[in-house]
């Protein structure tokens, strides 16, 4: 027997701590609360819309101007951030920002001390939600490739009309493909955490962004950054908005989030987004992590646990697809073609994965993005402290209120919910015929209950 | 104006719907912030690795707050194993019995042990 001495390694990995699971009690409850809400908002705003609707609905989205006010703040605030002064201080932000990440990842060591992992994965991927719902579309607003595009526009002296038009029925569908890139990058590829392939992975982003921009204009980037696409589908829920005449104005979140049209590839995104999120909470749970050590054949090939994380990542975001496709198609319709209707509903999911993001990522965005921000005083690990922050400790805020978080993780998983519920609502009284409003909806009300028990399921088990 | 008012009306219904759920929720979250002191000995681990495989094999354990934790390995290879807590910590071990002694964890939470070598998961600590 002998005596081992620990040894404090800079190990790759960010962030250690995990939350603790919550209470079942709490998780049932949350369920019940959801399943309740669901049916009072559904019967009451049904009862309330049948009395007061006029016409048939057309079975196509409303095109009706949202509610939207422009109070005096607001009337004072846009020209500022219309200006042109604001958008290039944004983007020199971005720049800046941009211009350390390639020092970092260029000439950065390759340890766990390096921030650029923790900017890739924690202050970009994660970051983006609250920021964009706190002041919408965030990422288009400082966005360094949509900078360096704009750059080489005018180097080339363009007249900022692109080469080629941006093939519309693509929609946003190259979006899918970069958002499920990143999923592999971040939950299953085994190097993810050294600096190799971070390198290479924002290397390639950029230069696809780059050559896409100088080929199809900015709407390639409204289409195809996979960071812009997610980013402004979460602004759909901030309060801004811009009126038919580009005025800056302010909606509901509600009522934001129904300006939201239907696009090939939409219904992709969401569900790739709330699949992968789901995936991240499902691949540390101990079944899974047994399964994919100890399983029959699975432990015997070095390979298998590799090729089952590969398989559960695109099959978590096609059996949200299919769950959502047949629900929202089993809802009740005369008129309207059943094929649409996923599409026309898809506005439903981002409250729900907004909700989710914040019950999975609160406490993790908050202790790795400080540490992030301790790591960021001293790009380079040669004990530098560029902006005074390499001496912060971490605050275990969350740590230690384990009830509190739990409490947040529930409201949020079931205020998304609710709001999917609402939103969705919206949509059907616009889509379905009006004898079916409140039968038509049960299928739909199923799917939204079925992703919400699932998710506080997943939070509660892992 | 009828209309507003049954607009009003129904996203006061909504709006009083959803605080409800926030209040019920809150209220019925049980205050376990404590720290549990009461931590008696220390809690003892016992790893076998042999071959490819290792047991435990991704089990939760519980630890209390402030409770020293000890991992006694008995392996036919020599290895090292990864406590993923902040710092994480590695210990190496040799082939026959170790003594591992990883002190204790002050931040509830849970904490993976791995095995790099294996690519396996040992055990989650989940300090309460």
């Amino acid at each position: 027997m002998s005596l081992a001495a620990p040894t404090v390694v800079s190990a790759h990995g960010i962030g250690g701590r995990q939350d603790l699971p919550i209470p079942l009690e709490q998780a049932i409850l949350g369920a019940v609360l959801a399943l309740v809400v669901s049916f009072v908002v559904l019967i009451l705003t049904t009862r309330l819309h049948q009395a007061e609707a006029a016409e048939e609905p057309v079975g196509q989205p409303a095109e009706t101007r949202p509610r939207q006010w422009r109070p005096r703040w607001v009337v004072l605030l846009d020209p500022i951030v219309s200006s042109t002064a604001w958008s290039v201080a944004l983007r020199t932000v971005g720049l800046l920002i941009f211009a350390y990440c390639v020092m970092t990842a260029l000439i950065g060591r390759d340890t766990a001390n390096n921030p650029l992992f923790g900017i890739f994965y924690i202050w970009w991927w994660v970051g983006l939600v609250p920021f964009s719902l706190l002041f919408g579309p965030a990422w288009k607003a400082i966005s360094p490739v949509r900078a360096i595009n704009e750059a080489l526009t005018a180097l080339r002296g363009g007249s900022g009309e692109p080469m080629y038009r941006y093939p519309e029925r693509l929609g946003c569908w190259p979006a899918v493909v970069g958002l499920m890139a990143f999923a592999w990058m971040e939950l299953v590829y085994p190097n993810n955490n050294f600096l190799g392939p971070v390198r290479l992975w924002c290397a390639i982003y950029v230069a696809v962004m780059l050559v896409g921009g100088q080929l199809y204009g900015s709407r390639f980037y409204e289409r195809c950054d996979p960071f812009e696409v997610y980013s402004s589908l979460v602004a759909k829920l901030s309060v801004w908005g811009r009126d038919d005449e580009g005025r800056l104005v302010v909606r509901t979140p509600l009522g934001n989030l129904d300006t939201l049209r239907p696009m090939p590839g939409l219904v992709a995104v969401v569900c790739v987004l709330f699949g992968t999120i789901v995936f991240d909470s499902f691949r540390d749970s101990t079944p899974w992590i047994k399964l994919k050590q100890d399983g029959p054949f699975i432990s015997t090939h070095a390979h298998m646990p590799y090729v089952l994380d590969n398989v559960a990542v695109v099959a978590f975001p096609l059996a949200v697809a299919v769950f959502y496709c047949v629900g929202t198609m089993l809802t009740g319709v005369d008129h309207v073609r059943r094929r649409q209707l996923p599409a026309h509903l898809a506005p439903s999911i981002v409250p729900i994965i907004v909700g989710y993001v914040f019950a999975h990522y609160l406490s993790y965005f908050w202790e790795a993005g400080q540490a992030t921000l301790r790591q960021a005083s001293d790009p380079l690990s040669d004990g530098s402290d560029w902006f005074g922050t390499s001496g912060l400790q971490v605050n275990y805020f969350f740590a230690y209120h384990a009830t509190l978080l739990a409490n947040i993780k529930v409201i949020a998983v079931v205020i998304g919910h609710v709001l999917g519920v609402w939103s969705a609502h919206i949509r059907a009284l616009q889509v379905l015929p009006r004898k079916h409003l409140v039968t038509g909806q049960i299928p739909l009300l199923v799917t939204m209950i079925g992703f919400t028990i699932g998710g506080l399921y997943l939070l509660f088990a892992s | 104006m009828r209309r507003s008012v049954r607009a009003s009306l129904k996203s006061f219904a909504i709006v009083a719907t959803l605080l409800g759920v926030v209040g019920l929720v809150t209220a019925c979250g049980s205050s376990d912030d404590n720290p549990s002191s009461g931590a008696s000995g220390p809690k003892v681990i016992d790893v076998t690795f042999k071959g490819d495989s290792v047991t435990p094999s991704g089990d939760i354990i519980t630890v209390a707050r402030g409770q020293k934790v000890e991992f006694e390995v008995t392996a036919d290879t020599a290895g090292e194993i990864h406590v993923h807590s902040d710092p994480a910590k590695e210990y190496e071990y040799k082939a026959g019995t170790t003594h591992i002694s990883v002190g204790s964890f002050n931040v509830p939470g849970r904490i993976e042990v791995e095995s790099h070598a294996l690519e396996k998961t040992i055990c989650i600590l989940e300090i309460k």
